[in-house]
């Protein structure tokens, strides 16, 4: 099975499941966690069920295409259903079943991981599925975000496609993974990866990606003011993606490190709030 | 007669686990108690999806009488014992007649009143209602929800199962219902089934794959490894924790092997286990200390005919190994001692200042220990290992693997070139990291986890950091029992005391707190730590208590007084020797210690005593420096029949007050002198009870 059909199968699974099926996100995120589909949609009461690819970036994970298994950008598939029915785990490996995988010869364990993102005052409960000793997927009971205890409790999937490929086509290396029939993962992925882990690390302005970081992080706070979040929230989006940059090119001490994370996370939990004020939230 | 209690939950950490089951037994344990029902069996079971309860419990309440108290006795009854109105109002509301009153002896008087016997509950309807109340109070030690249920455990419940006599013991919490349903095996056998009695639900877990008790579990796991290994003469390299895990995250354990190429064999042993063990939970494999290129793991599985499962752990691992020989290469391309200057980046604690000032503060405590303990020769070595021990929180290598912190630095000094004694004591200056860990092998690595355990508990309870409770966050509990354990085992010869201020010093004037207080404090928590270590080794709670009474600035001294006075113990003079110490006690009370003018010595006896005294003390000061406390304590019993004697013959509360306070202060003198042994005043003799403290 090729990339592209993993990705359709979890299409078609997740629809089947009353998923609506979101397109990426068009900024750059470390994780899907991280778009206005998930974020927003998980601190109001109202019932929400997504799926969506998401390429997520990790700007110090690069290896200039010379590690086989990691890489800045990576593809990541999104579920988020809420709230989360009693039945979620058999879904989960009913998806896996789905894919061909027969479990009955393989080990599938739900190892203890719980789950945090300070950046968007976010965290879970939950493990790192693991199928023959390899990490497939983050499996979260979501129990906070942007500061907001929520309820009800959505849960949230997150399959690394990479990672499962890897297993179903039983390749060691990531870049000779199959996208489709006639195209491979290195064709499409191999030069990005270089030239982005050589911005990423060398070539990167440092004074300039402060200045950015400075007028998104202003722009943000104008903007939580006219109580326009969604932008608002964008603005706090390409903040915390500068601020990986800046800490890709080691421009970030460890006390630099948290205030900043610390500021970021301060404009979201206000977004968050006003978010559930609005919503009728308490 | 038969109880059933399954908790059927999402995968749950071996921890909680563990925590769940204890809560359990307890709770429950208390709720029969205090209910008055038999109890001749309780017992709990547990694996990641299950907290399991079978027991054996009375059929019903005992019955028990109640006494029911009305008006005092002067207001029921007339001068003449005739009932008065308060006597009949009470009778008839409490549906008794009036001869039933009977005068009731009470701490407030006497009062009027009656018996009446309670006749007991049915079990089952008790614990109907108790069992909501103790499964929603279960606390874990991170807890969740889920869902839209307003409940908190520590992972989603889905079912509950309870029997009580073969039949179901109905309740609910949170919309769910109990029922006599069983699932198996996630994977292997997840259909569910129901159960009549324990003997079904045993067999049917063993028929739907699940091994209920982690005992059997562990067991399994481990001979099934020495089934594996056997004709290759090989281990596992011993790993507690990790089978502990394994044996709970796994419901039917399947031991499998698996090998990885030679290459990765030039890692050492170390960096190989841990790239085993994170994220895997593999066991690495060693023949005389000797890693081999294979690996065990357990899988939850029956077995692994296509072998899938080995070759994706193998495929897995490959690439971690990858992953850890670019780290360990990468690394090794920059020098500690250049990387070292990196070290003012890294945050050791927000007020407390970076890596590079503990770093500074580390070599001014390893030289000072060098000193007091007079090892100059050592003292070289110390202060390099001290420059060199932080700088591999800075490697790839410990940012990966994090619990390799200290071991990774000593490989890189190893690779290097720095003498051993040097590499040594970087690779081990962080044990003992739990309280069962081992310690320092060496002594540059004893006096090195000992500066910057003190370091580190001095720092944080100068800027207020406090062990309340069952939080700890920086470990102060956990630090200070690696003190006294290395002290203790080292047989190191200091007094804490200056120890302690040399550390708050080397501070200089970052801690807020007054010194003394922080010194106090830190006394305490060791206090308490010597207190647990000698408990947890068997001796006596009052000769500790008796022994730390004393003073503990000596740790080494503090344990061999204990051993003398618990050798004390078994011999025949330990009863008097208490009973002197506790006659001179007694008549002191709180009296000042008079300075002794021998010319006022009158009586024979009080000569005799203070010539005594004066002998035994010259001989009995030494021996306690020496820490010879056994023989001190023989010469000190010496004492006992000229003090006899002078409790005999001479009136200590004489008239004469200058009489009066010379005999005083020779008493205080020999109070003193006992001090150095023991506070024997918390000793309890056999046949008596300690006295509460109010």
């Amino acid at each position: 099975m090729s990339l592209q059909n993993l990705v359709m199968s979890l299409q078609r699974y997740w629809a089947d499941q009353g998923c609506y099926l979101a397109q990426p996100y068009d900024l750059e995120v470390g994780a899907g966690t991280m778009t206005p589909d998930t974020f927003f949609r998980v601190l109001d009461r109202r019932p929400w069920r997504v799926a969506y690819v998401q390429p997520s970036r990790r700007p110090a994970d690069g290896r200039y295409g010379e590690n086989p298994h990691r890489v800045q950008k990576h593809y990541q598939y999104q579920v988020i259903v809420k709230p989360s029915p009693p039945d979620i785990q058999a879904l989960y490996i009913d998806s896996l079943t789905s894919l061909g995988i027969d479990l009955a010869v393989h080990d599938l364990r739900f190892d203890e991981d719980d789950w945090e993102s300070p950046t968007i005052g976010a965290w879970g409960v939950g493990w790192q599925v693991v199928l023959d000793g390899l990490e497939i997927t983050q499996f979260t009971y979501f129990q906070q975000a942007g500061g907001i205890e929520l309820f009800p409790i959505p849960v949230e999937i997150t399959y690394g496609l990479e990672r499962l490929e890897m297993f179903l086509e039983e390749k060691d290396n990531l870049y000779d993974l199959d996208w489709s029939a006639d195209v491979s993962y290195r064709e499409l992925r191999l030069r990005e990866e270089k030239e982005f882990s050589e911005y990423n690390f060398n070539q990167a302005d440092i004074e300039n990606l402060r200045q950015s970081f400075a007028l998104a992080e202003g722009e943000a706070t104008r903007l939580i003011d006219k109580g326009l979040l969604l932008p608002a929230y964008d603005m706090c989006l390409k903040c915390s993606h500068l601020f990986n940059l800046l800490d890709a090119r080691g421009a970030i001490s460890v006390t630099e490190r948290v205030k900043t994370i610390g500021r970021i996370r301060a404009m979201v939990n206000l977004i968050a709030r006003k978010y559930c004020d609005r919503e009728g939230v308490s | 007669m038969e109880f059933l209690l399954e908790i059927f939950t999402e995968e749950m950490p071996s921890s909680h686990i563990k925590a769940g089951l204890a809560q359990l037994k307890e709770r429950l344990g208390r709720t029969l108690q205090v209910s008055r029902i038999d109890c001749p069996l309780l017992e709990t079971f547990g694996t990641c999806r299950r907290l399991v309860v079978v027991g054996d419990f009375g059929s019903r309440q005992k019955d028990s009488e109640v006494v029911v108290v009305g008006p005092p006795r002067d207001v029921a009854f007339a001068a003449d014992g005739s009932p008065t109105p308060a006597a009949r109002g009470f009778a008839k509301s409490q549906n008794v007649s009036l001869e039933s009153l009977e005068v009731l002896k009470t701490p407030k008087g006497e009062y009027v009143g009656f018996k009446r016997t309670s006749h007991g509950q049915a079990t089952g309807e008790i614990l109907s209602e108790a069992l909501p109340g103790i499964i929603s109070s279960l606390s874990f030690p991170k807890m969740m929800r889920w869902g839209n249920v307003n409940f908190r455990f520590s992972r989603p419940v889905r079912n509950i199962l309870a029997l009580w006599d073969g039949r179901v013991l109905p309740f609910s919490i949170h919309g769910i219902a109990s029922n006599d349903r069983v699932r198996g095996h996630k994977l292997r056998s997840p259909q569910s089934f129901r159960v009549k009695s324990i003997r079904e639900y045993q067999a049917g877990l063993k028929r739907n794959k699940v091994i209920l008790s982690a005992e059997d579990r562990k067991r399994l796991i481990l001979g099934q490894i020495r089934r594996r290994l056997g004709a290759l003469k090989a281990q596992i390299f011993p790993d507690d924790a990790l089978l502990e895990k394994l044996a709970y995250d796994v419901e039917f354990p399947y031991v499998f092997r698996g090998d990885f190429p030679r290459e990765y064999l030039r890692l050492p042993l170390e960096v190989l286990s841990a790239a085993m063990r994170e994220g895997q939970s593999l066991f690495s494999v060693v023949r005389e200390s000797r890693q081999l290129p294979l690996f065990l793991g357990v899988a939850d599985t029956l077995n692994d005919p296509k072998r899938l499962i080995r070759r994706g752990n193998e495929r897995v691992l490959k690439a971690r190994l990858e992953d850890a020989r670019f780290f360990w290469e990468q690394d090794l391309k920059m020098p500690l001692a250049q990387r070292a200057g990196e070290l003012k980046h890294v945050v050791f604690q927000e007020k407390l200042g970076s890596y590079e000032d503990k770093r500074v503060r580390l070599r001014l405590m390893a030289a000072y220990f060098c000193d007091r303990l007079d090892e100059n020769k050592l003292k070289k070595e110390a202060v390099q290992a001290a420059d060199l021990c932080k700088v591999d929180l800075l490697t790839e290598m410990v940012r990966e693997f994090p619990g390799l912190q200290g071991i990774v630095g000593g490989l890189y000094a190893k690779e290097e070139g720095y003498p051993p004694a040097v590499c040594q004591a970087v690779y081990e200056h962080y044990r003992p990291v739990g309280f069962e860990d081992s310690l320092p092998s060496s002594l540059a690595g004893a006096l090195l986890s000992l500066s910057d355990k003190i370091d580190s508990i001095v720092g944080a309870v100068g800027i207020g950091i406090r062990v309340t409770g069952s939080s700890d966050s920086f470990g102060l509990r956990r630090q200070a029992n690696g003190v006294c354990r290395i002290i203790l085992a080292r047989k190191l010869n200091l007094a804490l005391a200056p120890l302690l201020e040399r550390a708050v010093s080397a501070y200089g004037d970052i801690l807020k707190r007054p010194k003394h207080e922080i010194v106090e404090d830190v006394r305490i928590l060791v206090e308490q730590r010597l207190r647990f270590i000698y408990e947890s080794q068997g001796y006596r709670y009052d000769l500790v208590g008796a022994v730390l009474g004393a003073g503990f600035d000596n740790i080494y001294h503090s344990h061999l007084r204990l051993k003398a006075l618990d050798a004390l113990k078994k011999r025949r003079h330990f009863e008097p020797f208490i009973l002197m110490a506790r006659r001179v006690n007694n008549i002191l009370r709180d009296s000042p210690s008079y300075p002794v003018n021998e010319d006022l010595l009158a009586d024979q006896e009080e000569k005799d005593l203070w010539s005594t005294l004066a002998i035994v003390s010259d001989h009995a000061l030494p021996l306690i420096r020496a820490g010879d406390f056994a023989e001190a304590q023989n010469l000190i019993f010496r004492l006992q029949p000229s003090l006899n004697a002078f409790f005999d013959k001479v009136l200590v509360m004489a008239e004469d007050k200058a009489l009066r306070r010379n005999r005083l202060g020779l008493l205080a003198r020999i109070r003193q002198l006992l001090l150095l042994i023991a506070d024997w005043s918390q000793i309890v003799i056999e046949g008596e009870r300690k006295e509460t403290p109010a």
